[in-house]
């Protein structure tokens, strides 16, 4: 059965691969969170810009390419995410 | 104190709905999730509707003392606390309750403006035992999902809720047996359940808002 993801869990995916799941220590390149986060290039680059401008990603320029690595609020923004994750689960809701 | 279970009771909920509100708001703030804002106004109103309950029956307890609560603010009460229901069952995606015609839209309030104050409690309290309901088996089949055991505490308290609700209508029928009572221990019951699972989540690792501190 195909599980259904809310903005906010893609959200959740993207961040924990550039956390947990980097490439090297520079970050990681579309392509790979492409492929990581399971979302089209289209969607994934809207919520980059976003995740950038909110400060929760950095993005590094290297030899022509993007990278994305997470940023200090982005890990604390991913802390919340679990905590208030397992809150919604009790009451049996996705956030 | 003439009203002891009803204000143990109402407390309870007050405190309940007012912990479980700000940890939403607190996750709100933090995520900017739409499913935690919707549980923050569930429980917000929750805990509103129980005030008002509790400080109509500690107005009749110390100041009024005519025997019994004022209708108008039981029914208030419990008109809020319905809203807090119907925001939960919301979260579950209860598009389905509301009528679709046009017609049906526009005579759905209509027989509230027929009713009595008396009867229009009735009715609230039979819409929150559906939400309850609702709720209980909604949570309940993402536990079978997900084996989340903090979901099974939480259905388990609404279903309590929902069967307290079902018992305080029914002791209508018979008014001096021990049936409200039990009713009101049941929901007192049912509202710690959902405070369980609630207070397990490790809230103290999380760096809030600056303005929330």
């Amino acid at each position: 059965m195909v599980e259904y993801r809310t903005h906010m869990k893609i959200i959740g995916d993207i961040l924990s691969t550039t956390r947990d799941d980097l490439q090297d220590e520079e970050g990681a390149t579309v392509t790979y969170l492409i492929r990581k986060a399971n979302i089209s290039h289209s969607r994934i680059s809207r919520i980059l810009k976003t995740l950038v401008s909110q400060g929760l990603l950095e993005q590094v320029d290297t030899q022509g390419s993007n990278k994305y690595r997470i940023s200090q609020s982005g890990r604390e923004f991913l802390q919340a995410y679990y905590t208030f994750t397992t809150f919604a689960d009790n009451f049996g809701l996705t956030i | 104190m003439e009203f002891l279970l009803e204000n143990i009771l109402n407390l309870v909920g007050f405190l309940v709905g007012l912990a479980i509100g700000i940890m939403s708001l607190i996750g709100f703030r933090n995520t900017g999730s739409p499913t935690l804002f919707r549980l923050t106004i569930a429980f917000f109103s929750i805990s509103i509707g129980f005030f008002v309950i509790w400080t109509g029956y500690m107005l009749e307890d110390f100041l009024i003392k005519s025997g019994n609560i004022e209708r108008w603010i039981q029914t208030l009460g419990i008109i809020i606390q319905t809203v807090g229901y119907f925001f939960i069952a919301f979260s579950h995606s209860i598009k389905s309750f509301f009528p679709k015609s046009r017609y049906f839209r526009s005579i759905g309030i209509f027989p509230l403006f027929l009713v009595s104050s008396v009867q229009i409690e009735h009715i609230f309290r039979s819409v929150s035992f559906i939400l309850l309901a609702y709720g209980a088996i909604e949570t309940t089949l993402s536990y079978f999902e997900n084996k989340n055991k903090g979901a099974i505490s939480v259905a388990v308290g609404l279903a309590l809720l929902a069967f307290g609700e079902f018992l305080g209508w029914y002791s209508f029928v018979f008014p001096e047996s021990i049936l409200y009572s039990v009713s009101l221990v049941i929901k007192i019951v049912g509202l710690i359940a959902l405070f369980v699972p609630v207070s397990k989540i490790p809230l103290t690792k999380i760096k809030f808002d600056d303005d929330f501190e």
